[in-house]
């Protein structure tokens, strides 16, 4: 089987390092102690509770998670951001352009290594996780559903971060720019949203009632959240602790139903607030916008790219 | 082998390389030379397919090296003129690495590996750190590194900069070893020295165009083609003087007791022939000779213009 040659050797090398060691300290150090005060308000809570404490141990679940995909999110673009951009620093990605891979595949090499290591980071805290397990008696199922969302964000964030080691020059340039990124996911999808509620609120203030277009269309501006990571791992969540979907509690339309025919709503966020389907096309468009970001640094890095289009050969 | 054909390439409104057509035949060892600036890295790049050329054609072995890339890409070795290594990789591995990137064998990598490495001299450091080796080491290993898919074309940028002169002379070994198992290889250089040691053809840049190329003989000749005429004689200086002056082509420099240089524009069988008509006229001509140019002399001689 055909291994990229660049995660075999990346792995390798990061293996052989000493920062891999306090890597993987520091991460179970960060979990062991969200673990424990997570444990000490659980059962600070339950105190006053009637309910049964080992219950309420579930929790640790999602908070190990959250914690672990925060983690991921903040580690794994610093990985890549700086890998193109440092490959150029210590003058081999010259070498790497004249060899036989194609741009995307050392793209690819790239941001699987990171991923990889994202990954290890991940399967070395089992331990921990398996506390709210075995403790709080979750189905193991989760703990899969867990490492495929830990697997969809470490390629996510690894992709904004060769995108931008593609873009910069140097690494430290790089990684504030992956960070400026990931900011606009989270903040610049909301916008939209608030700005609409904004633009609701002043219309049935000043007019008493909504135009028809936006009774109609207006909850269609709640579609930019799609490509917000903290309402997609905000919904992943809130389906699997409490089943409910938290998406249509924040459109107000909890009992909507792409085959309703009741609702007067219109438009795809019908579709997309019925049954999983939020869950369904934001992995989708998170996977597609990952490779469409490896694609663009794959363009970046190619030295010969667009030489059709400058007509070099006149 | 190589045939550059009218490449140009600016920077801005700089030009760093204009109408640059050169051909490199197979097996030739061809030594790129010019001062800082002149445009011969900026012609390797374009060559390795690291630049874009703003016009013109590249073609190796017959391979158009601008359209197919990825045909090329096996074709060329390159050793750039600044190169880093990977923290933590050993020899072996650094060889495996670079082999597996060409999509060899595992195999096939180990076995080429072994036989580059040992060419390199390098086989007892197959498990030493590439970090820990010398400068010399290094730059070794890195030829080794652009051979591992045997390439047509090996392409060294300053290989011997920064390197101390035992470094160099193992690297001038190794060119030559490789020369003489038929590989093309470019170098270039500043070190004019070794550059005329190794090379068979030369190609001298300044300022982006190619001022001269070909067989160093050749260059040599064209260049100090001219140069005085140096005849050496016991008796009949005074004849000889006549018989030159006399010459078209020939302008008398200095007449000394025993010695006198001309000016010249003579081809070789014409030089011969002034030289019968002076023993002929009774002149003892005891020896002659063209005052010979070295490398430094002519790469002087072509970019001086250029500098000033």
């Amino acid at each position: 089987m055909y291994l990229n040659p660049i995660v075999k050797k990346d792995v390798k090398t990061q293996a052989r390092s000493m920062k891999i060691c306090w890597g993987v300290f520091v991460y179970e150090l960060i979990l062991a102690l969200v673990f424990f005060l997570a444990i000490n308000i659980i059962q600070s809570t339950s105190r006053y509770s009637t309910s049964n404490i080992y219950s309420a141990m579930v929790w640790l679940y999602p908070v190990l998670a959250v914690t672990q995909l925060i983690i991921l999110g903040l580690v794994v673009p610093v990985r890549t951001a700086s890998s193109i951009s440092g490959e150029k620093e210590r003058q081999t990605f010259d070498i790497m352009m004249t060899t036989s891979m194609s741009p995307f595949s050392i793209i690819a090499g790239k941001v699987m290594t990171a991923v990889v290591q994202g990954m290890f980071f991940v399967v070395a805290s089992m331990p921990v996780m398996a506390l709210s397990f075995i403790i709080g008696g979750m189905s193991w199922a989760y703990l899969f559903w867990f490492l495929g969302i830990a697997l969809l964000v470490s390629f996510f964030s690894a992709s904004i971060g060769i995108l931008c080691s593609s873009l910069c020059k140097k690494s430290i340039s790089a990684v504030i720019m992956s960070y400026a990124f990931y900011l606009l996911f989270f903040l610049g999808t909301v916008l939209p949203t608030v700005l609409y509620e904004v633009v609701k609120s002043n219309l049935e203030y000043t007019l008493g009632t909504l135009p028809r277009f936006y009774e109609v269309y207006g909850d269609n501006f709640y579609l930019p959240l799609l490509l917000n990571p903290a309402v997609y791992l905000a919904e992943f969540f809130a389906r699997i602790m409490v089943g409910e979907s938290l998406v249509n509690h924040l459109v107000d339309h909890p009992s909507m139903s792409w085959q309703s025919q009741t609702s007067q709503v219109r438009g795809p966020i019908v579709l997309v607030t019925s049954g999983y389907w939020w869950l369904i096309f934001a992995t989708l468009l998170f996977a597609g916008i990952s490779f469409l970001f490896l694609w663009i640094a794959s363009r970046r890095i190619d030295p010969i790219r667009g030489r059709r289009s400058k007509g070099s050969r006149r | 082998m190589l045939y550059i054909n009218q490449l140009f390439k600016n920077y801005g409104k700089f030009q760093a390389v204009g109408n640059l057509t050169l051909h490199i035949p197979r097996g030739d060892l061809f030594g790129f030379v010019g001062p800082n600036g002149a445009g011969k890295t900026t012609t390797i790049r374009m060559i390795c397919g690291l630049m874009l050329p703003d016009r013109g054609s590249i073609t190796i072995n017959g391979v158009d090296a601008l359209a197919r890339r990825k045909e090329i890409k096996k074709q060329i070795g390159y050793v750039p003129d600044f190169f880093g290594v990977y923290d933590n990789l050993k020899v072996r591995e650094y060889m495996d690495f670079y082999g597996s990137m060409y999509r060899m064998s595992a195999r096939d990598i180990r076995q080429v590996s072994d036989d580059l490495l040992e060419l390199v001299n390098l086989s007892d450091k197959k498990e030493a750190f590439v970090d820990t080796l010398s400068r010399g080491m290094k730059q070794r290993l890195c030829v080794a590194r652009a051979l591992i898919h045997n390439p047509a074309l090996l392409i060294l940028d300053e290989p011997n900069s920064g390197l101390d002169p035992r470094a160099r002379v193992e690297m001038k070994e190794l060119l030559l070893n490789l020369k003489s198992m038929g590989k093309t290889i470019v170098i270039s250089s500043h070190i004019l020295s070794e550059l005329s040691e190794m090379c068979n053809s030369i190609g001298i840049m300044n300022r982006g165009s190619l001022v001269a190329a070909g067989r160093i003989e050749d260059v040599m000749e064209g260049v100090f083609g001219s140069n005085q005429l140096v005849i050496t004689l016991d008796e009949g200086r005074e004849t000889a003087l006549r018989i030159a002056s006399e010459h078209v082509k020939v302008k008398v420099d200095s007449a000394g007791e025993h010695e006198i240089r001309l000016s010249h524009n003579m081809t070789k069988p014409e030089i011969a022939g002034l030289v019968g008509e002076m023993i002929a006229g009774g002149v003892v001509v005891t020896g002659f000779h063209k005052q010979e140019g070295d490398l430094e002399t002519l790469f002087m001689r072509v970019t001086g213009d250029g500098n000033q």
